[in-house]
């Protein structure tokens, strides 16, 4: 059947939305390196967008650069997304592994970073009147990546469209506990930290007289 | 002996050293800055320091104003020897630009003060005399409005608020006015639907000699009545701030009973407690409700529409932008805003008198914020800082702010900034972004983070086609849209001076491809051999799967050695049967 170069299967993933990822699947193939550059790339776009976009169409609040928000929404949403994937699909039945989920979600993920990335670089150029082509892009984008997405699941754990569909759902409602989970570790550690921390004061305090 | 010398020569470095300080110290107060921060707001809404456009210039008591008058026997306007000699409680001010007068409404006294142009006591009316109620003395006026007729006869209106009337008058002299018409409660039935009570506080008076009254505790606009005093209908309410508490209590009605409407309070807007008219006669009102955001300040029409096109009731700020309550340093308190009055000037300049803060704040006819100054102070006993702001007039530059506590007018005047920042947005305002460049610049020479400066330049810049540095000027003062527009001269700009060498790059890639296609047709060029094509190289195998295939092959050689063993056993068996 098909043989290609590691980029050649991302290429092939992304150009065959039907097929590319049982092909993917049934040949064994797909980069833990490459999906990992992909997410690191996802960083990137999402920093570029922030800080690169043409001044006119830059809404943020540019007086602060904070890269934590960007990390979280584009890294830590990832990992989450997989993490979750792999808990709902497990037990649904999924025929995925863990890390074949990683590799195809961050496949999926190829057209949004590369709208985003001509989007940006475009903006420099136009006008707010000519936003409308900017839109389309970035929206063509942010689309195929989903149709992707959901390829890459049906695929990945041999799903009918119904039973992705409802896999997706459950799993960005495990995506919100999860988050929500660490959210709340996060504030317990602290608190933790914050006692800790005062024992320390005041037996310093106290050590000095 | 020596002991005592020493001491009396330590004590005499003592004493110089501290009367020194003394003398520094009342040195330093003389440089001393005014008693606020002025600030500014920026694109995002966030507070920027500022120069002062408005300096303290000075405070007038009721003995500055010469109220001592109204005690002495010799003079010409004495009343009586007991009568109060300094303001109480004055609640407003209002100046007469023909006369060049302003008047108080020293609303505790029950009188209405008339001052000359330097603040001196020049007249003092204490009521009128043969009215139809037969009440002569006012009795705590909160609002006037005086109106030179073209015989050149002064006319006073006061709103009497605790008399429940409008007075109209003439000014004869000094001490007596002539009662020309007395307003009280409207009879019509539109008018008591709405409020049990007609107590007039602020008064106004149009073109057409139309009175409008603000009164208390009536939502339902100003009372309108024409030169004859007759009620005409409520002018220019304000609408129903849409709250969270309002929307819960619209959808309740849908589900209550007839009794449960009844006790239910019906959703009132906010009464606006202020209005001013300006030279075109245009009624601007503020509303004195903590944080209102609909409708804190309007500019309304002869039909009483808000002719600031505001749908949703929230696009123009003014006050301090903050949401719920903030802490304000100088007071030592949370506080909200509370916009209590405002004044037009003869330039179109809205100053707008925040009760809470002491704050005074200018925008200009747009709504753009020009300055902020003024504050509140706990002990109040800093000239320049107010207790109880209650009212806020113009003049001659110069802001006026009365004091209802402390009893004073204090006199802002405007800083050399100030003046540069004023001519430089009349200017804009006009349209004139040229004219207006040398006082942007001065401004910005003073105050370098002033993004009204900033904008001004850039837009001076763009008329003049220097587009590369419009832009620079409106990325420094993030004005997106005006970027947008400097930007697209300066890309048609730059798109005519460089065609050709545009237009040879777009040729020669043209050709290139043309060239390579064609050449890569004919075979001339190979095909990039690509090892995609070739068979995927045979991976080497880890160790582990080396010897996981070497086990497999033990395995199956040691299975084959069994059978065979086994085979040849039974062969055994049967050749020994």
């Amino acid at each position: 059947m098909y043989e290609f170069t590691p980029m050649g299967w991302l290429k092939h993933c992304v150009f065959h939305p039907i097929e590319g990822f049982e092909d993917l699947r049934w040949k064994k193939q797909g980069s833990m390196k490459i999906a990992m550059g992909i997410v690191v790339l996802l960083f990137v776009a999402m920093v570029v967008n922030r800080q690169l976009i043409g001044f006119q169409f830059n809404g943020a609040y540019t007086k602060v650069f904070n890269v934590v928000p960007l990390l979280v929404q584009s890294v830590v949403y990832f990992f989450t997304w997989v993490i979750a994937n792999w808990s709902i699909c497990t037990l649904l039945d999924g025929e995925g592994r863990l890390k074949q989920i990683c590799i195809n979600s961050a496949y999926a993920l190829v057209p949004y970073i590369v709208s985003v990335f001509i989007t940006v670089f475009l903006s420099n150029f136009m006008l707010l009147e000519e936003a409308i082509w900017l839109n389309a892009v970035y929206y063509l984008g942010m689309g195929w990546s989903v149709v992707l997405m959901f390829q890459a699941m049906k695929a990945v754990h041999q799903y009918s469209v119904l039973k992705t569909f409802f896999s997706i759902v459950l799993t960005i409602a495990a995506m919100l506990i999860i988050l929500f989970l660490m959210i709340l570790l996060l504030s317990l550690f602290q608190q933790v930290y914050v006692f800790f921390y005062s024992i320390y004061t005041e037996i310093s305090y106290r050590i000095r007289g | 002996m020596k002991t005592v010398q020493m001491k009396k020569a330590i004590k005499k470095a003592i004493s110089l050293t501290l009367a020194t300080l003394c003398v520094s110290s009342t040195m330093l107060t003389a440089y001393a800055s005014e008693p606020y921060d002025s600030y500014s707001y920026d694109f995002w809404d966030d507070p920027v320091p500022a120069q002062a456009a408005y300096k303290v210039n000075d405070t007038y008591t009721g003995k500055n104003l010469g109220l001592e008058r109204l005690t002495d026997p010799e003079d010409e306007l004495f009343i009586s020897k007991n009568i109060s000699t300094s303001l109480s409680g004055a609640k407003d001010i209002f100046f007469e630009e023909t006369l060049e007068e302003f008047w108080v409404a020293d609303t505790q006294n029950s009188r209405i003060l008339r001052l000359n142009k330097d603040l001196q006591l020049i007249g003092c009316y204490t009521g009128v005399d043969s009215t139809e109620s037969g009440k002569a003395s006012f009795n705590a006026p909160t609002g006037m409005f005086v109106k030179v007729e073209e015989n050149g006869d002064v006319i006073l209106y006061v709103g009497d608020t605790q008399n429940s009337r409008i007075v109209k008058c003439k000014i004869v002299d000094g001490l007596n006015c002539e009662c020309l018409l007395e307003i009280g409660k409207p009879d019509s039935a539109i008018y008591s639907s709405k409020s049990n009570t007609f107590l007039p506080e602020k008064i106004l008076v149009d073109g057409a000699d139309n009175i409008y009254a603000v009164c208390t505790s009536l939502n339902a606009g100003s009372a309108q009545f024409n030169y004859k005093g007759e009620f005409q209908g409520f002018y220019g309410a304000n609408r129903v701030e849409v709250t969270a508490e309002i929307i819960r209590r619209q959808i309740w009605r849908i589900f209550a009973s007839d009794e449960q409407l009844k006790s239910m309070e019906s959703a009132a807007p906010t009464e606006y407690k202020n209005f001013d008219i300006d030279a075109e006669g245009f009624i601007y009102t503020c509303t004195e409700a903590a944080n209102t955001t609909t409708d804190a300040v309007k500019k309304l029409n002869a039909a009483g529409y808000n002719i600031w096109n505001n749908d949703a009731g929230n696009e123009y700020h003014f006050g301090d932008i903050v949401t719920g309550s903030t802490y304000d340093a100088a007071t030592n308190t949370n506080y909200t805003t509370r916009l209590t009055d405002l004044d037009i000037d003869k330039d179109g300049f809205i100053n707008i008198l925040d009760y809470s803060t002491g704050r005074v704040f200018v925008y200009d006819e747009f709504c753009s914020l020009v300055t902020i100054f003024g504050t509140k102070n706990n002990n109040s006993d800093q000239k320049g800082s107010f207790n109880a702001p209650n009212a806020v007039e113009t003049a001659y530059g110069n802001v006026y702010v009365v004091d209802g506590t402390k009893n004073d007018i204090t006199v802002y005047s405007t800083t050399l900034y100030g003046s540069y920042l004023k001519q430089a947005v009349l200017l804009y305002d006009d349209g004139r972004y040229e004219d207006a460049e040398p006082y942007w610049q001065e401004v910005l020479d003073r105050n370098g983070t002033c993004s009204f400066a900033l904008l001004g330049l850039g837009k001076a810049a763009l008329n003049k086609g220097e587009y590369k540095l419009a832009m620079e000027y409106f990325e420094d003062c993030y004005a997106q849209r005006s970027y947008d527009r400097a930007f697209k001269y300066y890309r048609e700009q730059w798109l005519q001076d460089n065609f050709i060498l545009v237009f040879v790059v777009v040729v020669a890639l043209l050709i290139f491809i043309a060239v390579f296609s064609t050449l890569k047709k004919k075979g001339i060029i190979k095909k990039r051999v690509r090892k995609v094509k070739k068979a995927a190289p045979e991976r080497k195998k880890t160790k582990k799967e080396l010897e996981h295939e070497a086990q497999i092959a033990a395995e199956l050689e040691a299975q084959k050695a069994e059978a065979s063993e086994a085979f040849e056993a039974q062969e055994a068996e049967k050749e020994e049967e």
